[in-house]
């Protein structure tokens, strides 16, 4: 096909990519919106070995062509993650968009990317010369920078099974229910055992460029008791509201980090 | 080069154009398929819905070399049906159609909907149509309509 290739096997497209000039081209929903005229796209849509979800021992893992929709009705993927990828846009563009292409378009509103964030997830990487396992948080560069490399396909999104069951909290702030990009979004995860928060995570999208997400925070928060935990929150809710910032975008700095805020005082405030 | 060969209401085609082209405008443009509407080109208003392998896309958002080997239905080949009849019965008495713009992606999104649920609630029909934007009726009219399709074309889905 003119300005195109359709492998139909993960070899093929390894091949392809590492001998070509091609944009990985999976859902099309983002790419589309921009289809700059010079492309020449790789189509992985039809790669089966790319459109399953798996588990193993550690992982439960996510092909990178594997649609929302699919995702929405495996038993495997995690309820956090269905909530966060149940509310994107519509039924139309979760049907398309995928995985791998909400990560690797470097867009700092994926919302799937934000639940990855608060999972520790892992990406895992394919070329022809082997595979990379990068955790999400290196893989995010920043706004439209990843860590990919010219002859490298994204094959997996890992999240970590111990992780899936987790409770969690969700909330995503847009400027309607359907077809709204998240102006602010937030995703926490927690454990919590005998009384005693064993794991604890919170990441924010929206603030203009890179997810947010702050271990020093969490591992003051991590081992104390429900009831340490409780006397402290208020630490907690400050220690984040002088951590975390906002650029400046087409939604006020100021009014994205006072609802950040409040979700986070929300979130603090259901666990345990 | 080879062309890019997929199913268009029924008919083996073979696209000769670009693997980047928007199926939309392929659609519109090379098969003269002018149901599928252009509103937004990214996504946001499903005028230019249609059905691959009977699954809902914005075809704005779908690069043509995607459907190679597929299967695309447009209100075209979907009019020819009996479920088209019952939608289009139920569109008409409810006078749920204004401009008409919209119609075509609400009446796939429709049959989408149906087809995965023959009888869904209201609200079942609020999210299935959730992508797709009208901006004259309001839209209690096309979702009473889906419910009145569904109920009378009972057994059609």
């Amino acid at each position: 096909m003119v300005n195109g290739y359709k492998p139909t096997t993960l070899k093929e497209a390894l091949s392809i990519r590492a001998g070509e000039k091609v944009i990985p081209y999976a859902g099309g929903t983002d790419l589309m919106v921009q289809n700059p005229k010079e492309a020449v796209y790789l189509f992985l849509n039809d790669i089966e070995e790319l459109r399953e979800i798996k588990e193993d021992d550690k992982y439960i893992r996510i092909g990178a062509a594997v649609t929302f929709t699919e995702a929405l009705s495996s038993d495997l993927v995690p309820a956090l993650m269905k909530e966060a990828v149940s509310r994107i846009a519509a039924p139309a563009i979760r049907n398309a968009g995928t995985f791998g292409g909400n990560i690797g378009n470097g867009s700092d509103k994926a919302d799937s990317v934000l639940v990855e964030f608060a999972m520790g997830a892992s990406v895992r990487l394919l070329s022809e010369k082997g595979e990379r396992i990068l955790p999400v948080r290196e893989f995010c560069i920043s706004r439209r920078v990843t860590a990919i490399r010219d002859d490298e396909l994204i094959a997996e999104i890992l999240l970590p099974k111990d992780k899936c069951s987790y409770s969690y909290y969700y909330q995503k702030v847009g400027g309607r229910n359907a077809l709204a990009i998240s102006r602010v979004a937030f995703a926490g995860a927690y454990d919590v055992r005998d009384g005693v928060i064993r794991d604890f995570s919170a990441a924010v999208l929206g603030s203009g460029g890179v997810f947010q997400r702050y271990k020093e925070i969490e591992d003051l928060i991590i081992g104390k008791t429900v009831d340490e935990f409780k006397a402290n929150r208020d630490a907690y809710l400050s220690a984040y509201g002088e951590k975390l910032t906002f650029a400046r975008g087409r939604v006020s700095a100021e009014y994205r980090k006072t609802v950040v805020l409040n979700l986070i005082r929300d979130y603090l405030e259901s666990v345990g | 080069m080879n062309g890019i060969r997929f199913r268009l209401n029924g008919k083996d085609v073979c696209y000769e154009g670009s693997a980047t082209d928007r199926l939309l405008d392929v659609l519109r443009d090379t098969y003269d398929m002018k149901s599928v509407k252009c509103g937004c080109k990214e996504g946001e208003c499903g005028a230019c819905a249609v059905l691959i392998d009977s699954v809902l896309y914005n075809s704005c958002c779908v690069a043509v070399g995607a459907v190679e080997a597929h299967e695309i239905l447009t209100v075209e080949g979907f009019k020819e049906t009996e479920q088209f009849k019952a939608l289009s019965k139920a569109f008409a008495e409810l006078s749920a159609v204004q401009c008409g713009f919209c119609i075509p992606g609400m009446v796939l999104a429709s049959q989408a909907l149906l087809m995965k649920n023959p009888h869904p609630t209201k609200e079942q029909v609020q999210e299935g149509l959730s992508g797709n934007l009208c901006r004259c009726t309001g839209y209690n009219a096309i979702v009473n309509a889906v419910l009145n399709a569904s109920k009378e074309g009972d057994g059609l889905w």
